[in-house]
C-alpha cells in the first residue's frame, strides 16, 4: 500500500524518529568549525564538516554553556550534544550542549572528564569512602601482569613479611585489558585483606584501560581496601581516583601494604623493653616499700636504737653515781659529824684527861663496896685496857 | 585465644595493650608479673612468625611464573 506523506508529516516522521534514538544524544561529533555565526538573538550557528561531509550545529544561548574561547572558522573542535531535526527545513543538526577544542586527544579527554563528572557525582571518588588500610594484612591481592616488572617489585618489597599473596593475574594493556583488570579484581572478593591494583609505566594509551568505568566499578566494588599504582607519579588514572589510596608506584604501593620488618621487629623488641622497665619499676616501687620496711627493723637500726639506749643508760648511770656518791658523801659527813658530837659527849676526852673507868663483869665500879680484894676488875684507859686485883677497899677516900 | 589462632595484627595489639596497662603500674607485683608473661609469649610469638615466615604466593589462575617460586 502506497502512503503518500505531506511534506510536514514526512518531516515530522523522521524527526521522531532521530530524536528517539538514545545513539544519538549525548554523543560527541569532532570536525572542523566553517560558517560561524554568532547571531544577534545569542545564539551560535555553525556547520561542523570533516573531509567529505558536513552538518549543521546550534548552540543556543540559554544553554548555559561557556565556551571559554571564541569560535572560528577553521577550528577543530569536539561537540557535546544530540541530534535534532528543523522540520520547517527539513534540517538535520546537531545540537551542542558542549564545545571543546580538539587538540587530537581531546575527544578522548572529553569522554575522560565526562566519566569523572559522573563517578564523582555517584560518590566513587569521595573520600568519606576510603578505606583504612589494614596494619598487618594476612593475605595481599595482586592484580597486574604476571609477567610485569611491577609484580617483581611488588614482590620485592613484600620480601619475608608473612602473609599469603595471591596474585590475579591480569591483562594491563591492549585489547580486552579494560574487562581482565575488572575481571581480575572482582576474582579476589572474599579472598584478600588489601589489594595492590598494578603496573608499571607506559604511555597513556598504554594505561589509558585504567580510566575505563569498568577496571573503576570493579575497584569502587572490592571488598577489600584497594592501593592503586598505575605507571609513574604523574600518571593519574581514573582507578587511582576510586582506589582507597592511590601509591606512585608499583614499589610505593607495596610498602604501603605492608609494615616495614626493621620497623616491626625494632618495635617488638621496643614492646619487650618497654615491658620489662614497667615490671622493673613495679619491683623497684615494691623494693623500695621492702626497703623503708626494713629500715625499720635494720641492724644498723638497731645498732643505733642499741647505742640510744645505750647512751641513755650511761647517763642514767651517771646520774646514778652521782647521786650515789652524794648520798655516800652526806651520809659520811654526818657520819662524821654524829661521830663528833658523839666524842664530845663520850667517855674518850675525860678518858684522855687520865681518868680511867672502872668495870666488873661489864658494870662500872661507883662504889668502893661493890668490890672485895681480890676480885679482877677491868680498867678502861684513853688508850687500851687493863686487867687488874682488887688489893683492898677503903670506904672515905679523900685525895 | 591461643596465639596459633591469632593474627599479627591482633597479636600486635595485644602485646601493645600490655605494654600500656603494665606502663600504668596501677597493679599489684602479681598481676604484673602475669601479665608480663602474657607479654613475653605474644613477644616470642610475634617474633617465630616475623622470623620463621616463608613467602607463599599463589594465583588464581594457577600459574605462578617460575621466577617467583
Amino acid at each position: 500500500m502506497t502512503q503518500i506523506f505531506t511534506v510536514t508529516d514526512l518531516n515530522e516522521r523522521i524527526k521522531e524518529r532521530l530524536e528517539n534514538d538514545p545513539r544519538l544524544h549525548d554523543l560527541w561529533a569532532g570536525g572542523e568549525v566553517s560558517n560561524y555565526v554568532n547571531h544577534r538573538s545569542g545564539h551560535r550557528y555553525f556547520t561542523l564538516k570533516d573531509h567529505d561531509s558536513q552538518i549543521s550545529c546550534v548552540l543556543f544561548r540559554n544553554t548555559g554553556v561557556r565556551l571559554g574561547f571564541e569560535l572560528q572558522d577553521g577550528q577543530n573542535i569536539l561537540v557535546f550534544g544530540d541530534v535534532a531535526v528543523y522540520r520547517p527545513q527539513g534540517r538535520v543538526q546537531l545540537i551542542a550542549r558542549g564545545i571543546r577544542l580538539d587538540d587530537g586527544q581531546g575527544l578522548r579527554y572529553l569522554q575522560l572528564e565526562a566519566l569523572k563528572k559522573k563517578l564523582t557525582a555517584e560518590g566513587l571518588f569521595s573520600l568519606e569512602r576510603k578505606r583504612q588500610l589494614p596494619r598487618f594484612p594476612e593475605r595481599i591481592g595482586v592484580v597486574t601482569s604476571p609477567h610485569g616488572a611491577a609484580l617483581r617489585d611488588v614482590l620485592r618489597i613484600i620480601g619475608s613479611y608473612p602473609a599469603r599473596i595471591i596474585l590475579s593475574p591480569a591483562r594491563v594493556q591492549g585489547d580486552g585489558a579494560e574487562e581482565s583488570i575488572a575481571l581480575a579484581i572482582r576474582a579476589l572478593r572474599e579472598k584478600t585483606d588489601v589489594v595492590i591494583v598494578c603496573r608499571g609505566g607506559g604511555s597513556t594509551e598504554d594505561l589509558w584501560c585504567f580510566n575505563s568505568e569498568l577496571v573503576a566499578r570493579a575497584i569502587f566494588e572490592c571488598d577489600s581496601p584497594v592501593i592503586s599504582a598505575i605507571g609513574h607519579e604523574t600518571d593519574v588514572t581514573i582507578a587511582d581516583y576510586v582506589a582507597d589510596v592511590r601509591a606512585p608506584t608499583p614499589t610505593a604501593a607495596a610498602k604501603m601494604a605492608v609494615p616495614d620488618m626493621q620497623e616491626l621487629k625494632a618495635a617488638l623488641v621496643q614492646s619487650h623493653a618497654r615491658m620489662a622497665r614497667a615490671l622493673w619499676t613495679v619491683l623497684e616501687r615494691k623494693k623500695e616499700n621492702l626497703d623503708y620496711l626494713q629500715r625499720q627493723v635494720s641492724a644498723r637500726r638497731m645498732y643505733s636504737l642499741v647505742a640510744d639506749a645505750r647512751q641513755c643508760l650511761d647517763w642514767m648511770g651517771e646520774r646514778l653515781v652521782v647521786s650515789q656518791m652524794e648520798t655516800l658523801q652526806a651520809t659520811k659527813s654526818r657520819l662524821e659529824h654524829a661521830y663528833g658530837r658523839l666524842a664530845a659527849v663520850g667517855p674518850e676526852a675525860t678518858l684522855r684527861r687520865g681518868y680511867a673507868i672502872a668495870r666488873k663483869s661489864n658494870a662500872l665500879i661507883l662504889n668502893s663496896k661493890d668490890v672485895q680484894p681480890g676480885d679482877v676488875v677491868e680498867l678502861i684507859l684513853a688508850k687500851g685496857r687493863l686487867k687488874a686485883r682488887i688489893l683492898e677497899t677503903e670506904e672515905e677516900y679523900s685525895g | 585465644m591461643s596465639e596459633k589462632e591469632m593474627g599479627l595484627e591482633e597479636a600486635l595489639g595485644d602485646l601493645e595493650r600490655i605494654v600500656e596497662k603494665l606502663e600504668e603500674g596501677k597493679m599489684s607485683l602479681e598481676e604484673s608479673l602475669v601479665l608480663f608473661e602474657r607479654g613475653m609469649t605474644l613477644v616470642r610469638f610475634c617474633n617465630s612468625r616475623l622470623e620463621g615466615a616463608e613467602r607463599k604466593i599463589e594465583s588464581l589462575t594457577g600459574e605462578v611464573p617460575p621466577d617467583l617460586i
